[in-house]
């Protein structure tokens, strides 16, 4: 696993004057205007703004998941402008999703499904990544349902596997797309609580969209953006 | 529950490949069980003969003219026609495969004909097969009980003595085996002197294409000899020439393979459809297409096993329902049971790569 070295100073994730489109030629909308921000490490920032603001399609950009076609990206030390497809798959390995829809495999289990997630570093022992999984499984208070089916557990509970399988594999950053959307009041607490602290143990930065206004006093900056511009708050 | 459709698609599949291509076999083996039967070297067949069953003859005395090489050692003769047995239950007729035959060395292979070898000189006493169709009526049970039978055959009356096992095919019901003077009277209109077959043993040591060239300058046009093993592989060439088997029942496998690959194919592209999303969140985490394409097409290979052995053992089943009904051998080989193996691992395997193709366009920006 070639992990890139996070400096103190250097940010983990660093955008200049970003801007996107979707469509082409009459159907042509932009998406972003000239986006700049930056995640120091450690940080935890959130991204709110109306639906249609762009923060979401933002976050594809930053988790590698769609190319930056103008302006300059850099996440993890890497120009995510300037790579291949092939080299985006290998910087989203880096990187540990949580989604608003925990999207687990049904056909295997909580352990399972946060093993897998070894499948992408097969420098890690069998051994370890069965210890690591445990491990994290118990943190988030699954211990004794580690063997159970998505099918049997509660929402708060699949949301809170998928935590553990974005973190697993320790990765150098963690960017949630409104993780608490789907969840009530109190199991959503519960979720960003338990992320706050296992990304503190681990020096992990966070980027997350959300629109639940619950949970913004976790945040270290946030950032608005309005119409795909970005507005920096705190 | 979908996998236990899949899996049945494949056993569908697997059973209609195997029964399809063991029926072919079957009727191929059986076609020329006659021809396999034949133990001598050599064979002497008119050279106007197309299968032994609608043989030309040819006249006798060319046979002796063999007599004269010393690599062969003894020469006999086979008689074949076609007669009409009355059941003498039910007074109906029935064709029947008649074989005129030394009884003392037939050269062919009728294990314990011997037994019944003085018995067959006398006059128009014959043979019966105890595995013939049940048409002729319960003649197996009434000479075990009576110990003789008289019947009429080709409206000549004939006393059957015992009964020997040796099996039917496709071109006959049941066959009866008699000597060769008894074969001259059962058919009096047969040019006399005319033979269908000749047999010739040859000497230890000598190889039998050598001695068959030899003999063949003997005999020039008027004959041909074969070797035993020509003479099987022509009544094959000429079976699958003239009875589309080939065709009929590789169609029907074709068949049955299309069909597994198709229920096979819309399981797993279901599969993949329905969970669209799980494999899009699979590749934001960085999985490659190709690692999905790995696990769906070991999905169709779980799939191929599971399918694979209830076909198979239905198959066995199948055969043996065959085998009794039509009362002929059908079985599997080990040959057979491979290729249809490898064909169903094909089968899903093509399957699951085209169902694939779905997930390439899953689109990992899209699960946000």
């Amino acid at each position: 696993m070639s992990k890139t070295e996070t400096s103190p100073e250097k940010p983990v994730v660093s955008s200049r004057h970003v801007n996107f489109w979707f469509g082409e030629g009459d159907l042509k909308k932009q998406v972003l205007f000239d986006v700049c921000m930056e995640v120091a490490p450690g940080e935890i920032v959130l991204l709110t703004g109306p639906s249609g603001s762009g923060k979401t399609t933002l976050l594809t950009l930053v988790g590698a998941l769609r190319k930056v076609r103008d302006g300059e990206l850099d996440v993890l030390s890497r120009p995510l402008h300037a790579v291949s497809l092939n080299d985006l798959v290998d910087v989203r390995r880096e990187i540990g999703f949580i989604f608003q829809q925990h999207n687990l495999l049904p056909f295997l289990t909580a352990r399972q499904n946060v093993e897998l997630m070894f499948e992408l570093h097969r420098d890690v022992s069998h051994g370890d990544a069965s210890r690591l999984t445990e491990d994290l499984l118990t943190s988030v208070g699954l211990a004794d349902r580690m063997d159970y089916y998505p099918a049997k557990l509660s929402g708060g509970q699949k949301q809170r596997v998928a935590v553990a399988r974005a973190l697993v594999t320790s990765p150098n950053l963690i960017l949630a797309d409104e993780p608490t959307a789907a969840l009530d009041s109190h199991s959503g607490r519960d979720v960003v609580t338990l992320l706050q602290e296992l990304a503190r143990d681990r020096n992990c930065p966070i980027l997350m969209v959300t629109h639940d206004p619950r949970i913004l006093d976790i945040a270290d900056r946030i950032i608005n953006m309005e119409d795909g511009r970005v507005e920096t708050v705190k | 529950m979908k996998l236990a459709v899949a899996a049945a698609g494949v056993v569908v599949a697997v059973m209609l490949m195997l029964v399809q291509l063991g029926i072919r076999q079957g009727a191929l083996d059986n076609s020329v069980a006659v021809a396999r039967r034949v133990t001598a070297d050599l064979v002497v067949v008119s050279p106007r003969t197309k299968t032994i069953f609608a043989s030309a003859q040819f006249p006798r005395r060319l046979l002796y003219r063999l007599g004269s090489s010393e690599d062969v050692v003894e020469i006999g003769e086979m008689y074949m026609g076609q007669g009409r047995f009355r059941n003498p239950w039910n007074k109906l007729e029935f064709p029947v495969s008649i074989y005129g035959i030394n009884p003392h060395s037939p050269m062919m292979n009728l294990p314990g004909i011997e037994r019944f070898a003085d018995k067959l000189e006398l006059t128009d006493r014959v043979l019966y097969d105890g595995l013939s169709r049940t048409n002729y009526g319960p003649v197996v049970k009434y000479l075990k009980e009576h110990g003789t039978l008289d019947v009429e055959v080709n409206l000549r009356k004939i006393q059957l003595v015992d009964t020997i096992d040796v099996g039917i095919s496709i071109n006959a019901d049941g066959n009866l085996f008699m000597s060769p003077a008894n074969f001259q009277r059962m058919f009096p209109g047969r040019q006399s002197g005319s033979v269908d077959l000749g047999l010739i043993r040859i000497r230890d040591g000598v190889s039998a294409e050598a001695v068959r060239d030899q003999l063949s300058q003997y005999l020039g046009q008027e004959a041909k000899v074969l070797t035993r093993d020509q003479l099987i592989d022509s009544e094959i060439l000429f079976i699958r020439e003239n009875a589309p088997l080939d065709f009929i029942f590789g169609m029907g496998a074709a068949v049955g393979f299309f069909i597994g690959f198709v229920v096979v194919y819309q399981i797993l592209y279901t599969e993949v459809t329905n969970h669209m999303p799980q494999y899009a969140t699979l590749k934001a985490m960085g999985f490659s297409d190709r690692y999905l394409l790995r696990m769906v097409v070991s999905q169709a290979m779980i799939l191929s096993l599971l399918g694979y052995f209830p076909g198979f053992v239905l198959a066995l089943g199948l055969y043996r329902v065959a085998t009794n009904a039509i009362q002929m051998e059908f079985s599997m080989t080990v040959e057979r049971a491979i290729a249809v193996f490898v064909l169903t691992m094909i089968m899903c395997g093509l399957s699951a790569i085209i169902a694939i193709r779905k997930v390439r366009t899953a689109d990992p920006a899209d699960v946000f």
